[in-house]
């Protein structure tokens, strides 16, 4: 057989099609995202001398940081602000991803796009918006200003500032999380539950909170992760007392030049992150949130 | 509806309410962005004196306009690799059964769990120390693409669920090459769901600034420019740009609407 016959005899078997076509972009991933953060779990155990990386293993990163209150305050004050903000979203986007995929009709792509478009435009340039509507010299002040009343101080550089901020970047996040999880939900269920006597908020409880764990799960997790690691809006609305562990963690990297701290905060957060996904993986049982493969 | 009782009609127009205040807060602040750029007086734009002046300022700055060149070059770079690579993997897992495919799905959803600011400081530590690269256009299209390919993987998943890969197999037993099925039936068939990934990512890459931020270095692009912008308060031409860039979302998205409706129809789906 040619080897030209020999290639297209192998192109033919299921399995290496399987692993032609998906091997690419997993190894990609694999190479510019997990080999990545190896890399920093190890320079995390280094030592940075006038803007240089030196190998002498040593843990005094991670002592820096752990032991150092201050740090430990920002990882604190993020992670409080993370679960704060996630839990708000979760509560305010049920109702409305519920009314999305229940009642939307024919316009829910449209009601659903609507709300995810904004996303798209990128950190920076949403807040810019934001810092016209609620910054010193943004619309609300003003109008308060001319009216002759005090500025509304709670919405200028504070921490209730960063977390309006974020749920404003996140929100849409977990209300499209939800609404992937109710429209494959189906809601005759709830017309059998009431059939045999379940009040509405039993059935939701019972039925529609249950079923829909796993993609409010997701949801919860996809807004706690990047507010966790949210420095760009603390940066601009949070004002001078106002900064969390992501800023900080970013200013290794930018001005000071502190490779290897900045590589074990960097591995801290990751760990962080990681523990968080778990606790939530662990609530979601596929089987009884009626996931029966998607394909897989 | 005159059927309905009393609490269901207040929980639905409960929830009504809070759809309708959600979209009064992200849009009003755009909405006003846009307003802004159009005012003489951005300090106080009451009553509006329409100018274009805020448009002039900006296309007539010369680093927005080379960070323009920029941003499109990277999220072009970084939407090409991550559609090829998701379409790939999204055909992959759905056509074929193999014992890889859970594993494989979780390794191309992850970059969504990892927060970009992980993303931008391990590959710029790992291009640095390791590949001796400085910051440049090249590892920033790779880091976007990282993230661009999850992305792009679950709007592949979520569009190519329902295709039916009988049809492939039909053409196979016909004669057809596996290359020949792809371009003749696959493709035809996918390429809104492909091009809809592309755009996806397209917009991330160009509008993303930490994973950017921490690989370009020196290099401009529009979100960086922006964010040194936005340290001084908001200025004319960050008002003319953010009114632009939200126009240009909205245009991707109507193109996607419009695909996603056909393409939905063209699956077979009814909306149900």
């Amino acid at each position: 057989m040619s080897a030209r016959g020999r290639f297209s005899n192998l192109f033919y078997r299921p399995g290496a099609r399987f692993a032609l076509l998906a091997l690419p972009g997993v190894l990609f991933v694999v190479l510019f995202l997990l080999i990545p953060i190896i890399a920093i779990l190890i320079f995390s155990f280094w030592r940075t001398e006038s803007y240089e990386l030196h190998a002498d293993w040593n843990v005094n990163n991670y002592a820096e940081v752990l032991g150092d209150g201050s740090y430990m305050v920002f990882l604190l004050r993020s992670f409080l602000t993370a679960l704060i903000v996630s839990v708000v979203c979760l509560v305010y986007s049920w109702p409305v991803a519920y009314f999305i995929a229940k009642l939307g009709g024919r316009y829910r792509l449209l009601l659903i796009l609507a709300l995810a478009a904004p996303f798209f435009t990128g950190i920076i340039l949403r807040l810019a918006a934001l810092q016209a509507i609620m910054g010193p010299l943004g619309i609300v002040n003003m109008f308060m200003m001319d009216l002759g009343m005090e500025p509304i101080k709670f919405i200028m550089y504070t921490k209730v500032a960063t977390g309006i901020g974020l749920f404003y970047l996140y929100a849409p996040f977990m209300v499209v999380a939800l609404y992937l999880s109710l429209l494959n939900f189906n809601f005759r269920l709830l017309d059998v539950a009431k059939v045999n006597g379940a009040k509405p908020w039993r059935g939701f409880l019972e039925i529609t909170w249950p079923l829909n764990w796993a993609g409010t799960a997701i949801g919860f997790i996809l807004v706690f992760i990047p507010c966790l690691a949210s420095s760009v809006t603390p940066h601009f609305l949070g004002g001078a007392n106002g900064a969390l562990y992501g800023l900080v963690l970013g200013e290794q990297f930018a001005e000071t030049g502190t490779w290897a701290k900045g590589s074990a905060m960097g591995v801290i957060l990751f760990i962080a992150s990681f523990i968080v996904i778990l606790i939530m993986w662990r609530t979601v049982n596929l089987r009884r949130s009626g996931f029966t493969g998607a394909g897989m | 509806m005159a059927g309905m009782q009393l609490d269901k009609r207040l929980s639905w127009s409960g929830m009504v309410l809070l759809l309708l205040v959600l979209y009064l807060f992200l849009y009003s602040p755009i909405a006003y962005i846009i307003y802004l750029s159009f005012a003489s007086n951005t300090m106080w734009p009451f009553p509006w004196k329409p100018t274009i002046e805020a448009y002039e300022n900006l296309s007539g700055n010369r680093i927005y306009q080379q960070a323009l060149w920029n941003s499109f070059l990277l999220s072009f770079g970084a939407a090409t690799l991550s559609a090829l690579f998701a379409t790939m993997g999204a055909i992959a897992l759905l056509k074929y059964r193999s014992r890889w495919r859970g594993l494989f799905g979780i390794i191309l959803i992850s970059p969504l769990f990892v927060a970009e600011l992980l993303i931008g400081i391990s590959t710029l530590m790992f291009n640095k120390q390791v590949l001796g690269l400085p910051g440049n256009m090249v590892s920033a299209i790779l880091a976007n693409a990282v993230h661009g390919v999850a992305f792009g993987f679950l709007i592949m998943l979520t569009q190519l669920v329902r295709y039916n890969w009988r049809m492939d197999d039909a053409a196979m037993v016909f004669g057809a090459t596996p290359s020949r099925v792809f371009r003749e039936i696959t493709l035809p068939i996918i390429w809104p769901a492909i091009l809809g990934a592309f755009l996806i990512s397209f917009l991330l890459a160009f509008n993303n600034l930490e994973i950017s931020f921490y690989n370009l270095g020196a290099i401009p692009t529009l979100p960086s420019v922006a964010w040194g912008s936005l340290r001084f308060g908001v200025k004319s031409e960050l008002l003319a740009l953010t009114a632009l860039v939200n126009g240009f979302v909205f245009i991707v998205f109507a193109i996607l609407y419009v695909f996603m409706r056909t393409g939905l129809v063209r699956f077979g789906y009814r909306g149900e």
